[in-house]
């Protein structure tokens, strides 16, 4: 079970997405991403999009307008 | 799309290492509410020093107030609903835009057709502008631009509110690209606007009409768009 | 109390709203926008004027230019920006972010990470500056504005900006990230 951290920080729209579906891409079946966004938008498109895929997400606030993404890919 | 909202913050029931898990307790976070309340201060007297020169100038930077507070609440994003479709096939903010689109018709349809059979001035028909080469040309830079910066004008500018640098550096080239448009303006209407042709739906259709086929249309792209993230989906 | 608890504050301050909520609203104000001042809501045509002022105060001069030629252009350039509604209103679209982001505790300065981000700010900038001038308005003016004025050039502007963001979305992953 291994776990990738991804610093999408500083990046707008829709890097964070692509950059969380690329990674997505290359892991295994219970694996985890964080992903580290301090875009607004990209804490609605993330999820939802790690949603609809079916992935486990959770949201994280660690700072003022800086989040964590974290997503288990299921499968 | 709407379960979306209210999950901003969620318990853990993924299991993730202590190592990067002790990273997110680090700090209190500030409460920035105070500075929000300052703010708003603020922004009630700039509106009262408008209001005492003219009424209408208020108006203007209220109405500016609610639309950065509603696109930044929403996340409301032009760009997004233009490029997702293509990009990653997510159409929920392409249905929200059309919706948008279609409510707006509704509410201008009837001020427009309002002043009509009064014999006013139907208002607001500056923005019914000759459609030619130009008009194919301009969007299409625009598309480009808004997709590569991140952001269109009004996403610009909420985003600048919101602490972007990289956005303060796009309206600063985009007021500078406006200029040069404006420089090379009249070159553009010699040679292609004045070939053009502004059309208003209601010349052809009849405002009955006009109303009618333009929410069939938008009815028509909305069940497109669900299709078309359906499809990506599968 | 900590208002930061309170279910009211959190729903509509804290969290983001839906994007349909979003949609509604922003029709809400293009209406009352319409009603009120004969126009709808438009952004761009307001940043050309900004472009203006800033030339002439460092001593250029727009008054040959064909765009501005006409009295109504002369007058808001004499006018000045706090005199100028669309300009207040841009300005308040600004301020109006801000104030939502610090009621949320969201703030935080995003400086530029890359040279890349500074070539796609500089590049996109210019294209949608230019591009807004020439076919009459941005995705306010000349899509959003222009569609809800069943005004065939919108649905014109909104098919050509698709192919342009199309176009963008392959540049962007291939050079900007």
């Amino acid at each position: 079970m291994a776990e990738k951290i991804v610093d999408a920080l500083g990046e707008a729209c829709p890097v964070p997405l692509i950059k969380a579906q690329n990674a997505i891409k290359e892991m295994n079946v219970g694996d985890i991403l964080i992903l580290q966004i301090d875009h607004s938008c990209a804490m609605k498109n993330v999820p939802e999009w790690a949603r609809k895929e079916g992935h486990n997400v959770e949201i994280e606030e660690v700072d003022d307008g800086e989040w964590e993404i974290i997503i288990e890919k299921v499968k | 799309m709407a379960e979306v909202s209210n999950t901003e913050t969620t318990g853990s029931s993924i299991k993730r290492s202590l190592s990067s898990r002790r990273r997110s307790s680090r700090k209190p976070k500030k409460n920035m509410l105070p500075y929000g309340i300052g703010l708003l201060v603020v922004i009630v007297i700039i509106g009262l020093l408008l209001s005492t020169k003219s009424g209408l100038l208020g108006f203007f930077w209220l109405t500016g107030i609610g639309f950065g507070f509603i696109l930044q609440k929403a996340r409301f994003c032009f760009t997004a609903s233009l490029r997702d479709p293509y990009l990653t096939g997510s159409t929920s903010l392409t249905r929200a835009v059309l919706i948008a689109f279609a409510v707006t018709s509704i509410g201008f349809t009837a001020i427009k057709y309002g002043a009509y059979i009064r014999g006013l001035p139907i208002p607001g028909q500056g923005y019914v502008v000759p459609i030619s080469l130009a008009t194919v040309i301009g969007a299409f830079m625009f598309g480009i631009g808004m997709v590569i910066s991140g952001g269109c004008a009004s996403g610009t500018l909420m985003r600048v509110g919101e602490g972007f640098f990289m956005q303060v550096l796009s309206l600063i080239f985009f007021i500078i690209g406006s200029l040069w448009g404006a420089h090379d303006f009249g070159w553009w209407k010699l040679h292609f606007m004045l070939k053009g042709k502004a059309i208003f739906l209601p010349d052809i259709f009849g405002w009955f009409g006009a109303i009618v086929v333009q929410l069939l249309f938008i009815a028509f792209l909305y069940i497109l768009a669900e299709k078309w993230e359906n499809r990506k989906q599968a | 109390m900590d208002i930061r608890k309170n279910e009211f504050y959190k729903k509509w301050f804290k969290n983001a709203w839906t994007y349909v909520v979003g949609a509604i609203l922003l029709s809400v104000f293009q209406i009352i926008t319409l009603a009120v001042t004969g126009n709808p809501w438009g952004v761009s045509g307001v940043l050309a004027n900004w472009g203006a002022w800033l030339y002439q105060a460092v001593g250029g001069s727009v008054d040959k230019w064909y765009y501005f030629s006409s009295e109504g252009a002369q007058k808001t350039l004499e006018a000045g920006f706090w005199n100028h509604g669309g300009s207040m209103r841009n300005l308040g679209i600004i301020f109006g972010a801000l104030l939502a982001t610090l009621f949320a505790s969201q703030f935080k300065i995003k400086k530029i990470k890359s040279k890349k981000q500074v070539l796609a700010a500089v590049l996109g900038g210019l294209l949608m500056g230019y591009g807004a001038r020439i076919g009459f308005g941005c995705n306010i003016g000349a899509l959003y504005s222009g569609i809800a004025s069943l005004s065939l050039s919108g649905w014109v502007f909104a098919l050509f900006l698709f192919l342009g963001a199309m176009v963008g979305s392959k540049l962007l992953v291939k050079f900007f990230m």
